[in-house]
């Protein structure tokens, strides 16, 4: 989630009470527990929800080809900012919405980072 | 003064019952209510499996135990409560066939898939009439918020859901 967030050590104040209404979409950083491995949380940001087309660079390194993708109902499509060092839903597909642990509110440390996370 | 007070320390004792309880219902055990005649004959049981006319006008409730969410360990056969990957306002409760890694038949087009990393294979008892992974796919263990492990209502029917090993319909060359 390299630049929006440090590689380590940032703390952040997560809430737990949107994503229980529906009230999480597009543009969002999501705690998510891993459809590879469900003792294991990731924080990624939605790029799409279900309806919705997405279209992704293939391997961003590996030229412009790009891949379209029509998100199914109930799922969302959650991409890491750091789009060369994140295993997302462009490895792993769409992931079911009952997957989303909260919603990132802000960030508390470190100091001079400190306040909501930029869209 | 003293109804004040009554009705402050009824306040006190409701707000900590209420407590006690979500913490119980979401770490420890809750209740859940089946609905639908997929898993009979196990939960629901139905007398006719094409029209679904059931047994009992009543649902089952089930004791659902939560142990089972801190390390995703699953067993063949565990009958699980899981949140719907297509709703994630419903929930559905079946039987886990396959566990990440296993290799799962698919009879309605003669063909064998693997059970990715970190999912399940699950279907219902009644395979006539039950919504599962023979048309949702494998479910994300993520998604499983809970194992069944007794019913406890009606009282006739007060008994463990026992953990039952289909053979897989893999064919063996």
């Amino acid at each position: 989630m390299f630049p929006t967030l440090n590689l380590a050590g940032d703390v952040l104040i997560v809430e737990r009470v949107s994503h229980r209404r529906g009230k999480v979409g597009p543009g969002d950083v999501v705690l998510v527990k891993s459809p590879v491995d469900p003792r294991k949380t990731i924080t990624k940001r939605i790029i799409g929800v279900g309806g919705d087309w997405v279209t992704f660079p293939v391997g961003p390194g590996n030229g412009d080809r790009s891949r379209s993708v029509m998100v199914p109902k109930g799922h969302v499509w959650i991409q890491g900012d750091n789009m060369y060092a994140s295993t997302d839903s462009r490895n792993f597909g769409p992931v079911p919405y009952g997957l989303i642990l909260g919603k990132v509110f802000c960030r508390v440390w470190p100091p001079e980072g400190f306040g909501s996370i930029s869209h | 003064m003293s109804a004040r007070s009554s009705l402050w320390n009824t306040a006190k004792k409701c707000v900590t019952i209420g407590l006690i309880g979500v913490t119980v219902k979401d770490r420890y055990v809750s209740i859940a209510a089946v609905r639908g005649g997929s898993m009979s004959p196990s939960l629901n049981p139905v007398t006719d499996e094409v029209s679904g006319s059931r047994v009992s006008t009543f649902d089952d409730y089930v004791l659902v135990e939560k142990f089972c969410l801190g390390r995703y360990r699953f067993s063949h056969g565990d009958v699980v409560i899981f949140t719907s990957p297509t709703n994630h306002k419903e929930r559905h409760i079946k039987r886990i066939i396959g566990l990440p890694g296993d290799w799962v038949g698919i009879s309605h087009i003669d063909d064998v898939m693997r059970v990715p990393e970190g999912h399940c294979w699950v279907e219902g008892d009644n395979l006539l009439s039950s919504l599962d992974s023979r048309s949702l796919g494998p479910i994300p263990l993520g998604l499983i918020r809970g194992r069944v492990t007794h019913v406890v209502w009606p009282p006739s029917r007060i008994g463990r859901v026992k953990r039952e090993i289909r053979q897989p319909t893999v064919p063996s060359y």
